[in-house]
């Protein structure tokens, strides 16, 4: 680790805006964090349903094979060749037994296991196909969402979660047999801390289509579950009553279960946000790309009970409600931009709604409040190492 | 109307050029005038990523005329004020069409879409893709887009959509 100096202020509802846009200190978060003691979800169980099914993905640039066995078993894989690091498989899914490098045609089963490789007699005295399987990241699973570590040290992933675990499950429908709708993949100019800091109080200030659909909110549950900081919202789903803009209404509509707590947000340290809104299933993969950039897959699901009326209307709906384009969270993709141009000028961020003493965290927070984010805050200045000042 | 090929081809690359010249315009209602005034009227954008496995989720996926209508209250209403706003530059070129029967045409084009945010001043490529088209020709032999799919190459957006492509 290196020691990075960045002058943090006494209140905990002050951020320093360098923090989001140093290069230095990005180089140290990868190590610290991305390669640290975390857990980072990187795909759902049902999003490889089939034997041989497959995802790649790369975790702040760490590139990883995500696969179901020939015998139906998960598991997570460096996507790179045992021999030389070639990167193994260059498709985002697919569905393959074997995997074959093209560098020099070493051959791999589905469970990682070296079955091919030609002219071994060439190689060191001794070699064994036995020592040369893909090289694995520790990973466990949730309710079928999967999660990968790439440090010895973070502790088990139920402990990790905490208290988050009830509102994770229950927003992953109950028991995690969800069935994948598809993906809408973004780019976002900003850096990856400003993306998971924006949620929650702006939303009926900047929403318009809150205030037009006559949606009301705010009144809510946010919780932070564990010392990181993960952040759970739990409320009582609002559904728009009363005359709509809006001349196909089903895009506002909810058929679901659970009207009690119908809307359920899950955010963990350091990048992923999951949410369920209406019917939206919608598990949020992010990944920084460098200091300025951050890569967002938002991945959308059904449930395997739904018929084929849910289902569509789960498509209808997802495609159209959040995400990049969606009609309730556009604007946050624009917002996540400009903060991001904001960053670059001296002083702090300073977090107001929710703040009862700057001196003090809390961990109960109402829905709309911004001070949910300020453990988290915390939590990345201690694992980050910079000093808070006492004056 | 019968129409030769030549002139049928020239009347749907005015129907492409129309929908470009409405999207780069900002023109939501002259885009929303584009498509046919039925109610299975249709416009959906999603990758070719999603397509090629199945996936039907979109970017955007309006499959009814009530929905076009709502997407332009989206953009002229609901948003209006909320984003950094860009420029769009659509080139389209037309690959194929056929012939499905005396009213109903499809039709393929290639489309790339720049940006250019105002702030920034900076053009980029925001999408490359396909369009795929159900075309209808009324009995005065004027065409009108029944449904378009955008499908886009680009897997990854550089950014939110705020216009359809």
């Amino acid at each position: 680790m290196t020691e990075i100096n960045l002058s943090w202020p006494k209140n905990y509802n002050e951020v320093p805006k360098e923090a989001f846009v140093r290069k230095d200190i990005y180089a140290e978060e990868v190590k610290r964090i991305f390669h640290g003691t975390e857990w980072h979800p990187v795909a759902h169980e049902s999003e490889l349903p089939n034997p041989g099914d497959f995802k790649t993905f790369r975790l702040a640039g760490v590139p990883l094979l995500i696969g179901r066995d020939v015998e139906g078993v998960v598991r997570v894989f460096y996507n790179a060749c045992s021999h030389r690091g070639n990167q193994l498989e260059t498709a985002i899914m697919g569905n393959k037994t074997e995997f074959e490098c093209p560098y020099h045609r070493w051959l791999f089963d589905s469970k990682g296991d070296l079955v091919g490789c030609p002219n071994p007699r060439e190689f060191l005295p001794g070699f064994n196909k036995a020592d040369y399987p893909l090289a694995q990241p520790r990973f466990d699973i949730y309710f079928g969402l999967i999660f990968v570590t790439l440090s010895a040290e973070t502790e088990p992933l139920l402990e990790y979660l905490g208290d988050s675990q009830n509102c994770l499950r229950e927003l992953l429908a109950g028991d995690g047999r969800l069935k994948l709708l598809g993906y809408q993949k973004v780019r976002y100019d900003t850096n990856w801390k400003s993306y998971t800091d924006n949620d929650g109080y702006h939303a009926p200030l900047l929403h318009q289509a809150f205030k037009m659909l006559n949606w009301q909110g705010g009144k809510g549950r946010q919780y932070t579950a564990t010392h990181r900081g993960h952040i759970c919202f739990e409320s009582a789903l609002s559904v728009a009553t009363g005359p709509s803009v809006l001349k196909d209404k089903s895009l506002i509509e909810f058929k679901g279960q659970d009207p009690a707590v119908g809307s359920r947000i899950v955010s963990l340290f350091p990048t992923f946000v999951s949410t369920k809104h209406l019917d939206v299933i919608n598990l949020r993969f992010a990944t920084p790309i460098d200091a300025e950039t951050v890569e967002v897959h938002y991945a959308y699901f059904a449930h395997q009970d739904d018929d084929e009326d849910m289902v569509r209307h789960r498509l209808r709906q997802s495609s159209n409600l959040l995400g990049p384009c969606g009609l309730i969270s556009m604007e946050d993709a624009s917002v996540f931009h400009r903060i991001h141009i904001g960053n670059h000028t001296p002083g702090s961020a300073i977090f107001q709604k929710g703040v009862h003493d700057p001196l003090k965290l809390e961990s109960e927070f109402l829905q709309n409040d911004e001070s949910g984010n300020l453990p988290r805050w915390e939590y990345y200045r201690s694992v980050m190492g910079f000093e808070r000042a006492t004056v | 109307m019968m129409q030769t090929d030549t002139s049928l081809e020239a009347a749907l690359n005015a129907l492409l050029l129309a929908d470009a010249h409405a999207l780069d315009s900002k023109d939501m209602p002259g885009w929303l005038g584009n498509y046919a005034d039925e109610e299975a009227a249709a416009y959906y954008c999603r990758s070719a990523e999603n397509s090629e496995h199945g996936l039907a989720l979109g970017f955007m996926y309006d499959d009814c005329r009530a929905r076009l209508e709502d997407r332009v209250t989206f953009v002229n209403d609901i948003w209006a004020g909320t984003f950094q706003d860009y420029r769009t530059r659509h080139f389209v070129q037309l690959t194929s069409f056929d012939r499905v029967d005396a009213t109903t045409l499809e039709m393929r084009s290639n489309f790339s879409v720049f940006m250019t945010p105002k702030d920034s001043g900076i053009t980029q490529v925001l999408a490359a893709g396909q369009y795929l088209d159900t075309v209808r020709q009324d009995k005065n032999g004027e065409l009108k887009l029944l449904s378009r799919r955008a499908e886009l190459d680009t897997s990854v957006l550089p950014r939110y959509l705020v216009y359809p492509i």
